[in-house]
């Protein structure tokens, strides 16, 4: 081969080729990838098209966005679409077409279309949630309840980030002496690996998942707000069946990420998360307060109707004390009287039988009196009837030995002194002849 | 107990109470123990428990 070139002759043809082929600017759709910026403030980056079904990269090319374009896009981007120009975009792109002899094939950015880019990510946004709403799963941490004690918050956050120390910040400062509990899950919340490392601190929480009442996702304080982590549907899926209720405060001024779409609260920024937390709990606490207080009026009520119930019922039992009283005097006086009447009854009875008893004992004592007199004087004849006196002057004598009165024969001794006494006189004898007779 | 089951009683009480169904014997004890779970309920939300924030940081 006689007609060879060098590689430079080849890549300034191939160059010139271009440069006449490619005059204008084109507005080319693709995706972006490997963003990085360098010390002159160029941005470099790769553009790719993918499959839409198999998700293989079908296309690539090197791109470059110059650092005096590059200051003027990133900002309108960043102000129109809400979020930084980043890897992973749908864009819209104005390029020229460049070969350069020494490094290739690129594209220069000079302008984009950031209404594309919003409406390549609420493609995006859409189909994420058009596939979490066909598993079920879209509502599921919405449904979560919030605990009445809702003080052990798990926090993913960059560890440096302003924002986590306004959150926690807000939350010691509560003005009702609430307490809380928090415990920082670290995650970057931009660049490359906020995915994988969101889903990471999930995952950590999620074996912790019972020592917490909630989780907290905030970030702020950055200078660029990267959302495209907070669409992804790793994330949002991830979110979505989280069994703890998840409250986010990523700060952005777009109008929605799908993540604060599945998340049970969302509000704009860190502080709010504490706020939501704090309000939650005051009202906890309010509802405590205000039993407490119902309590404290109706146990008031209570006591001071017991108490005047009590001063009712004490005049009433005075009342019914004196009355109760004066009846039973009167019965009493009824009673009393009775008696008396019936007293002076029994008393007039008693006395007019004790009259009857005391004559009828006087003449039973009349009578004995009398019949025995009759029987001492009826003794009193037979005594003088069987006197001695009236005996010995009868005939009969007494025997008199030794000054004793001999009644029987057999005491008797012959020749011994006998007397004999009479009535009117006594005669002493010898006796001569004792005679025995059997009786 | 937990704080749920503290409140809800206490709500029972407090509701019991106000319809003036109790008498003052029942009416005092009730009271008194509705103290003790208001106390309880709130020191759930005011009280720092050391012990919990350990247990916290000791998550790696």
């Amino acid at each position: 081969m006689n007609q060879s070139l060098t590689l430079l002759e080849l890549n300034r043809f191939v160059r010139e080729v271009v440069k006449n082929n490619f005059p204008d600017t084109y507005w080319v759709r693709a995706e972006t990838s490997d963003v990085r910026r360098n010390a002159n403030g160029h941005c470099y980056l790769e553009f790719i098209e993918k499959d839409p079904v198999t998700q293989n990269i079908v296309a690539r090319a090197r791109g470059v966005i110059w650092a005096n374009t590059f200051r003027l896009l990133e900002s309108y981007f960043q102000s129109q679409t809400g979020t930084a120009f980043t890897s992973g975009m749908g864009v819209l792109v104005r390029v020229s077409v460049e070969f350069h002899e020494q490094y290739g094939y690129s594209l220069t950015v000079v302008d984009i279309d950031p209404s594309f880019t919003i409406g390549e990510m609420a493609r995006n946004r859409m189909l994420v949630i058009r596939r979490l709403e066909e598993e079920g799963v879209l509502r599921l941490n919405k449904e979560l309840p919030i605990p009445d004690v809702c003080n052990r918050i798990a926090v993913i956050s960059s560890a440096t980030a302003a924002g986590y120390g306004d959150f926690l910040h807000q939350l010691a400062s509560n003005p009702f002496g609430l307490i809380f509990y928090t415990k920082l899950f670290p995650a970057a919340m931009q660049g490359e690996n906020s995915e994988a490392s969101i889903i990471a601190a999930l995952e950590k929480i999620y074996e912790n998942r019972d020592m917490f009442d909630a989780v907290a996702i905030i970030r702020g304080g950055g200078a660029t707000s990267e959302l495209n982590c907070f669409d992804s549907y790793p994330v949002a899926t991830n979110c979505a069946q989280f069994p703890l209720p998840i409250v986010t405060g990523i700060g952005h001024e777009r109008d929605v990420t799908v993540l604060d779409m599945v998340a049970h609260t969302s509000v704009k920024t860190p502080t709010a998360v504490a706020e939501f937390f704090i309000d939650h709990q005051a009202e906890s606490l309010a509802r405590i307060t205000d039993l407490q207080q119902r309590l404290v009026s109706i146990a008031r009520q209570a006591i001071s109707r017991e108490n005047s119930e009590l001063a009712l019922l004490s005049k009433d039992v005075y009342h019914h004390s004196i009355a109760f009283l004066s009846k039973q005097n009167s019965e009493i006086g009824n009673v009393v009287f009775m008696l008396r009447a019936y007293s002076q009854k029994q008393l007039d009875t008693l006395r007019q039988e004790h009259k009857e008893r005391v004559v009828r004992f006087r003449n039973a004592v009349e009578h004995v009196i009398r019949s025995e007199k009759h029987r001492i004087e009826n003794a009193e004849q037979y005594f003088e009837m069987v006197s001695p006196k009236n005996v010995l002057k009868r005939g009969y004598t007494i025997t008199v030995q030794n000054g004793k009165i001999v009644t029987s024969a057999t005491s008797l001794v012959e020749n011994e002194c006998i007397e004999t006494i009479f009535s009117d006189g006594k005669a002493t004898s010898e006796i001569k002849n004792i005679e025995k007779w059997k009786i | 107990m937990t704080y749920s089951q503290a409140r809800k009683e206490l709500e029972e009480i407090v509701r019991s109470i106000e319809s003036g169904e109790l008498d003052v014997d029942k009416l005092t004890e009730k009271v008194k123990h509705a103290g003790e779970l208001i106390a309880f309920c709130k020191e759930k939300l005011t009280k720092a428990d050391e012990d919990l924030q350990r247990m916290l940081d000791e998550i790696a």
